[in-house]
């Protein structure tokens, strides 16, 4: 059974810049390839006339989720030497609401910005140095916004934890979720009207 | 709706479904009964009460303190950051996941070690790393830092920079003010002799 190989000692940790140039180039070749660089793209999700963002992560994520839960099965993954992301509840709603703010304003998220500057799209480059600027004055400001930073701590809780069932159970119900979210987005898409870009 | 589609997400909620019916796999990870009986010889499962309370100073993003005693004890006082888990519910379903960190070190703390060794052996015989027992429990922290525990004999440089911790810990759990080393002299009112002037003589009679 394999955890993940550097926490696990087979590679050195001096190896994650290298681990996250290679795997941010095929994340970046997979953004590029579905048509994330186009702001208008990712935007018609919020106009019902383009589904592809919501359906491109859907499916990572019950991919991601079925795939693992299988590995774990036949023990090929420790699922539990998996680093699980600390919920800080009040700044995770504070940032979403200010994410979802300047996605639907923009029209990228920063993985999709830079993809779209990487292939020279001026509203790309005018995203991705306006994420810089907010990154820089974010930084410079920390100390007022720490306390909200740090707040409402939740530990590492997992969904299915939360609802007292289990993580297959919850895989499921995610499956019939996503595969809802799949027609009833092709359904919306066939009303709305089309839009050329 | 292309028929391909249909196809794939028939797929899905096949595999999906596969997840859920599959027979639970018994994955319970038991540490070899000579494995155990090693570490339990060993001592190095035992953190003293001085190195738990540093590494809660320097809030330790490792350290994972896990209350073993009664809810209403861990109500009254309890370490900074520690969690409660009865011994009776340590293992159940609901709070196993807690255990599944590997990267953080859990220390059991109860009143005193008998719980704590108790708990610590479930935990290793089920393969739970990373878990030490704060030696002496509670009642050897509450010794140690707030009654001041005294060191016997002409005190080392090693012992005063302990008991400089120690009160400086005091301070930090309590919010207890800087105490001097020698008590303050209570202040003694001077006794001031009053002398009196005897009585003159009253004459004897009236006017």
């Amino acid at each position: 059974m394999i955890g993940s190989i550097i926490s696990s000692g087979i590679i050195s940790p001096s190896w994650d810049n290298v681990f996250a140039v290679v795997l941010g180039m095929g994340f970046g070749f997979a953004l590029e390839a579905s048509g994330f660089s186009s702001s208008r793209k990712i935007i018609g999700t919020f106009f019902g006339y383009d589904f592809v963002v919501v359906k491109v992560f859907f499916t990572a994520a019950i991919v991601a989720s079925m795939g693992l839960l299988y590995l774990n099965y036949m023990g090929l993954v420790d699922f539990s030497t998996l680093y699980i992301q600390p919920l800080f509840l009040a700044s995770a709603i504070v940032g979403g609401i200010i994410m979802g703010v300047g996605f639907s304003m923009g029209g990228f998220c920063p993985g999709t910005s830079i993809c779209a500057a990487a292939v020279g799209k001026l509203d790309g480059l005018a995203f991705f140095g306006g994420m810089f600027i907010g990154v820089y004055l974010f930084s410079e400001a920390f100390p007022w916004f720490e306390k909200l930073y740090y707040s409402g701590s939740q530990g590492s809780p997992m969904v299915n934890t939360v609802f007292g069932i289990s993580p297959e159970l919850f895989t499921f119900i995610l499956v019939l979720a996503a595969i809802g979210m799949f027609f009833g987005a092709s359904w919306v898409e066939k009303k709305v009207k089309k839009v050329e870009y | 709706m292309e028929r391909k589609y249909i196809y794939l997400a028939t797929l899905l909620i096949i595999l999906a479904l596969g997840l859920v019916i599959l027979p639970k796999k018994n994955d319970l990870k038991e540490m070899p009964p000579k494995v155990l009986l090693s570490a339990i010889a060993e001592k190095s499962r035992y953190l003293s009460v001085d190195q738990v309370t540093h590494r809660i100073i320097e809030n330790d993003p490792t350290l994972m303190l896990i209350d073993l005693r009664p809810a209403n004890q861990f109500k009254i006082f309890a370490l900074q950051g520690s969690i409660n888990l009865p011994v009776d519910s340590l293992l159940a379903g609901s709070t196993v996941e807690q255990f599944n960190q590997p990267v953080k070190d859990k220390v059991l703390i109860a009143n005193s070690d008998l719980v704590s060794e108790k708990a610590w052996l479930l935990c290793s015989r089920n393969a739970v790393p990373r878990v030490y027992i704060m030696k002496g429990g509670m009642n050897e922290w509450f010794t140690t830092f707030i009654t001041e525990k005294p060191v016997s004999g002409t005190p080392s440089s090693t012992d005063l920079d302990l008991l400089s911790f120690r009160k400086a810990a005091k301070q930090y759990f309590t919010g207890a003010g800087e105490t001097s080393s020698t008590p303050a002299t209570p202040v003694t009112k001077e006794s001031v002799q009053v002398v009196r002037k005897a009585p003159k003589a009253t004459s004897g009679g009236g006017c």
